[in-house]
């Protein structure tokens, strides 16, 4: 019903559904096992962290992208440094680039043909 | 409040170190080996406070963990009992009036067992630990807790 049946495998969006429910209704089961005691408000609902207050601004947590390939950025901080220049934020500026660039391209296709 | 059925079946115990020289800590530890496996009686310590019945407490309290330890008391769900492990805790040791000390532990928060010593045994950490479940279940059966 609705399954694919190759060489590779077998695919049934029915049996991966009913699958996801299942694995959902036990999740919520051994959930609602769990302690229901804890005072809501005070800092027994707060997560533990070495027993540090948790950090109020998220940039302190958040791990960015960036943090991942800081040295790419370094290695060509000259290039990063003019293309984040021409970064302005302003549409009106991102729109001139393209008509800009496709004028380009219009011309070198012209040229070509 | 009664005691939930966890603390019945086994009791989760998270350590914290409030600035000790770390020879109760090696102690606490020493109670977890085979040689005295605290686990065969169900206690086994935890990760985090928002899992455990009982605190074991040790050191004086330095003025940096002041506010760890009322934090770590506080995200302990109730009810909960406080051991102090060693002389540090229990009295401030040799740290007693120290410029950079704000316990004993008693001072910051409500402690139910003292095990002194310096450091204090394991057999006497696992009789503390016991000595506040006794504690914790008669005054449940006083419903007090």
């Amino acid at each position: 019903m609705g399954g694919i049946n190759s060489g590779f495998g077998a695919w049934n969006p029915i049996a991966w559904t009913l699958l996801f429910l299942g694995i959902l209704i036990v999740g919520f089961a051994v959930r609602s096992r769990g302690r229901k005691d804890y005072k809501r408000g005070t800092d027994q609902a707060q997560p533990f962290l070495s027993g540090n207050p948790e950090p109020e601004a998220a940039e302190t947590l958040h791990v960015r992208g960036e943090n991942l390939y800081w040295g790419m950025v370094h290695g060509l901080s000259a290039y990063y440094k003019r293309v984040r220049a021409w970064h302005t934020g302003i549409l009106s500026d991102y729109v001139a680039w393209f008509i800009g660039a496709l004028g380009l391209v219009f011309i070198i296709l012209i040229w070509i043909g | 409040m009664a005691l939930p059925r966890s603390f019945k079946r086994a009791l989760w115990v998270f350590h914290i170190a409030t600035g000790s020289c770390n020879g109760c800590d090696i102690e606490i530890v020493a109670a977890l080996t085979p040689r005295y496996d605290v686990e065969r009686f169900g206690i086994m310590l935890t990760g985090t406070p928002r899992h455990a019945d009982v605190l074991l407490v040790t050191g004086p309290v330095t003025r940096p963990m002041l506010p760890r330890l009322k934090r770590v008391y506080d995200q302990t769900p109730d009810p909960k009992a406080v051991v102090v492990v060693g002389g540090c805790g229990c009295t401030g040791g040799v740290f007693y009036e120290s410029y950079n000390i704000v316990g004993p532990v008693d001072e910051v928060i409500p402690v139910d067992v003292y095990v002194p010593g310096c450091p204090a045994r394991p057999e006497a950490i696992i009789d503390g630990v016991v000595k506040a479940v006794t504690k914790l279940e008669t005054l449940e059966k006083a419903g007090v807790v």
